[in-house]
């Protein structure tokens, strides 16, 4: 039914020195190492997959309870749980590497000898199309410095691109006061592109029993729930910097990628929505020529930053409350 | 090809679709049975499996809950068409399910797990405490050799005597003790509060079952933790293999999120995190580490 359609348009996306057939990923954390998902989507159709973020040695992950439900959201502290490097390239590496579809790995270090550690092993090894710098976990103690700190994010980025082949895409938090000041500092030190948002740091109580519900007390928020400061963050990077945006947060069905799109993300990933709805990725890949269509655009890069904003007015006046 | 990182159970098996609500009927108090028709996930579905469902177009409650699969209806033909869920009102997604209509649409995706393998024996002990009778009408049937299960279906293990220790709160709280009976399955209730059978815990029925048993018997287990963990003493103690299928909260179900994890030890005795959704949810009562 779609042939036709994608024969027509060309999907693919530019990000830095990666190539991807289409804009449709799928996060980091939200599909496992993808052989889970092998016989629910076909594999070969998604534009990217990011299997669940690595670390230098092993990490057992959080107590439970590790997810939350929260209204139109999830609040989670898995805490990266991950069977290390070493398992990884061992083990599920094999398996993406035979997959016809480019797989960018996510990394995390505590530091970041850990960082370029990670990543001049990955670049040694077949398969792999990119990495991801995980800089935004908010369920690490650790680490998540370089997603705050601008200073720290730009000579982090710069020493792993200088230390491996492979492109490389910064991961940014928005638990920060100004996104765009990471995203500049990303891109001066080289990132191929930057990808937003992470999870938001929250809280669910249950106040019954006085105690936090997750294992961890906090976690991050992800899902619908998260779309508008999703959108607003990547509006707000996609004004500040050129280099280009993979949009994240909330996205369940084809109107959110193309906001996304729209707002400045030259293509997006999709997290939470693949747990409730696990085929929801070749849903939206179905729907996307069409949608280029209603803006009369063939092309992915077409409607990329294609936003209209109205014509700058006088800030209102805030009027002095008593 | 074994990959000691792979899990034993993906959703191999499992499609996802938009079926339609056959009917929604209350079975006991804050207890209800809803059916739909998916011919796909019913022919597929083996005892102790569940599936993952969400109520369509809703954003709250968002993520899918997991439920076992109760039975599986046949249609005049005799092909799978359909499958029940039993469930208990309890919070935000089956609050709202309660209010379902027929002609209304729930997402399912399935069928998930391992389900119970099927080991011969001469007595089949089912042990189920709150909502955990779920998973067994399939079973029973299964091994008493009323229906067959899986495409093509599997090889079935059989039992000549399959019992059901079920305990509850109160007498009104227990729903399926009918079906359970009409399967020919023997059962035996206690209640917290003594209005039906044995006035006090599931584990007393069992021990008692298990010393007046003079056949070689197996236990299957499910309901919440504290109860399983009982359960899983009193066989040990009774050096009677038990297994059983843990009730952890799930996300996705098909082994994406790593939500549902329990400590499960392995051949060396060290515990790791485990995924109940792609490595259980049922599995043998000594590997768990309570
Ligand atoms: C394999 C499996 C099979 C199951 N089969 C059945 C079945 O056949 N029938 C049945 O009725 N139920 C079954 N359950 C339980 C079921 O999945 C749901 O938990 C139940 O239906 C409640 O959903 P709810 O939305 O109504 O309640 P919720 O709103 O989810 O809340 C229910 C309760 O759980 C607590 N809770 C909420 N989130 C969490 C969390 N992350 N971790 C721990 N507790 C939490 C809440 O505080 C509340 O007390 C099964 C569970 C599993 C894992
Ligand atoms: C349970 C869970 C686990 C996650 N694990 C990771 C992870 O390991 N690495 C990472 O970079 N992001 C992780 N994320 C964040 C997602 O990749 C994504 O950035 C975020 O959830 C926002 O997108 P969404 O609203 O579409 O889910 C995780 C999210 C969830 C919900
Ligand atoms: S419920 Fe998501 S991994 Fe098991």
């Amino acid at each position: 039914m779609t042939d036709n359609n994608v024969a027509k348009s060309d999907l693919s996306v530019q990000l830095g020195r990666l190539t991807l057939a289409n804009p449709i990923l799928v996060a980091s954390g939200t599909f496992g190492y993808a052989r889970e998902m092998e016989r629910l989507v076909d594999l070969s159709r998604l534009g990217g997959i990011l299997p669940k973020t690595i670390t230098k040695a092993p990490r057992a992950g959080n107590h439970p309870w590790r997810t939350i439900e929260t209204s139109a959201g999830l609040l989670n502290s898995i805490g990266l749980d991950n069977d290390g490097i070493d398992a990884f390239i061992a083990h599920h590496l094999p398996y993406l590497a035979s997959l016809s579809t480019s797989v960018i790995v996510s990394i995390a270090g505590r530091s970041q000898d850990e960082f370029v550690e990670l990543a001049s092993r990955l670049s040694e090894e077949d398969g792999i199309a990119g990495l991801e710098l995980n800089i935004s976990c908010p369920n690490v103690t650790g680490g998540v410095d370089y997603g705050t700190d601008p200073t720290l994010c730009e000579k982090l980025v710069a020493n792993v691109r200088e230390s491996c082949r492979l492109p490389v895409i910064a991961k940014l938090t928005p638990n920060v006061t100004c996104i765009a000041d990471i995203a500049c500092a990303a891109a001066a030190g080289g990132a191929d592109a930057v990808s937003l948002i992470n999870t938001v740091l929250g809280m669910a109580i249950d106040w019954k029993r006085q105690r936090p519900m997750l294992g961890n007390v906090v976690g991050g928020l992800s899902g619908p729930a998260i779309k508008p400061v999703a959108l607003r963050c990547v509006h707000q990077v996609a004004r500040a910097v050129d280099i280009p945006i993979i949009g994240i947060g909330g996205i369940s069905n084809i109107d959110d990628a193309m906001e996304f799109l729209v707002a400045g993300a030259s293509a997006v990933q999709i997290g939470t929505a693949n747990y409730y709805d696990p085929t929801v990725s070749m849903t939206i890949l179905d729907q996307l020529p069409d949608a280029l269509k209603q803006l009369g655009a063939t092309r992915t890069d077409d409607i990329v930053r294609s936003l209209q904003l109205p014509e700058p007015v006088e800030p209102a006046t805030v009027a002095p409350t008593a | 090809m074994s990959n000691p990182l792979h899990a034993k159970f993906y959703a191999d098996q499992a499609t996802q679709s938009s079926v339609e609500v056959v009917e929604n009927l209350e079975m006991a108090r804050d207890t209800y049975r809803v059916r739909f028709r998916c011919p796909e996930i019913a022919a597929r579905a083996l005892p102790g499996q569940f599936v993952m469902l969400r109520l369509a177009n809703y954003d709250d409650p968002l993520i899918g809950r997991p439920l076992a699969v109760y039975d599986v209806l046949q249609s005049q033909a005799g092909e799978p068409e359909s499958i029940d869920v039993l469930y208990l009102v309890k919070g935000k997604l089956t609050t709202r399910l309660v209010n379902f209509q027929p002609g209304q649409r729930l997402d399912v995706w399935g069928p998930l797990g391992n389900g119970f393998e099927p080991i011969a024996t001469s007595h089949l002990v089912m042990v189920a405490g709150g909502i955990g009778q779920t998973p067994f009408v399939c079973l029973a049937k299964e091994y008493l050799g009323l229906q067959s299960f899986g495409t093509p279906a599997r090889e079935p293990a059989r039992s000549k005597r399959v019992t059901l220790c079920y305990g509850g709160r109160s007498a009104e709280l227990l729903a399926g003790v009918e079906d359970f009976k009409q399967l020919g399955v023997d059962v035996r209730i206690a209640t917290d509060d003594g209005s039906l059978g044995h006035h006090g815990l599931v584990t007393d029925v069992l021990s008692r079952v298990l010393a007046e048993s003079e056949q070689e018997c197996q236990v299957v287990c499910c309901g919440p933790e504290p109860m399983m963990e009982a359960v899983a003493k009193v066989t040990a103690n009774a050096d009677v293999p038990c297994r059983v299928s843990l009730e952890t909260p799930m996300a996705c179900g098909i082994g994406i999120c790593f939500t549902c994890v329990a400590k499960v030890r392995d051949d060396s005795g060290e515990w790791d995190y485990k995924r109940t959704c792609v490595d259980g949810p049922v599995f043998d009562a000594e590997l768990i580490e309570w």
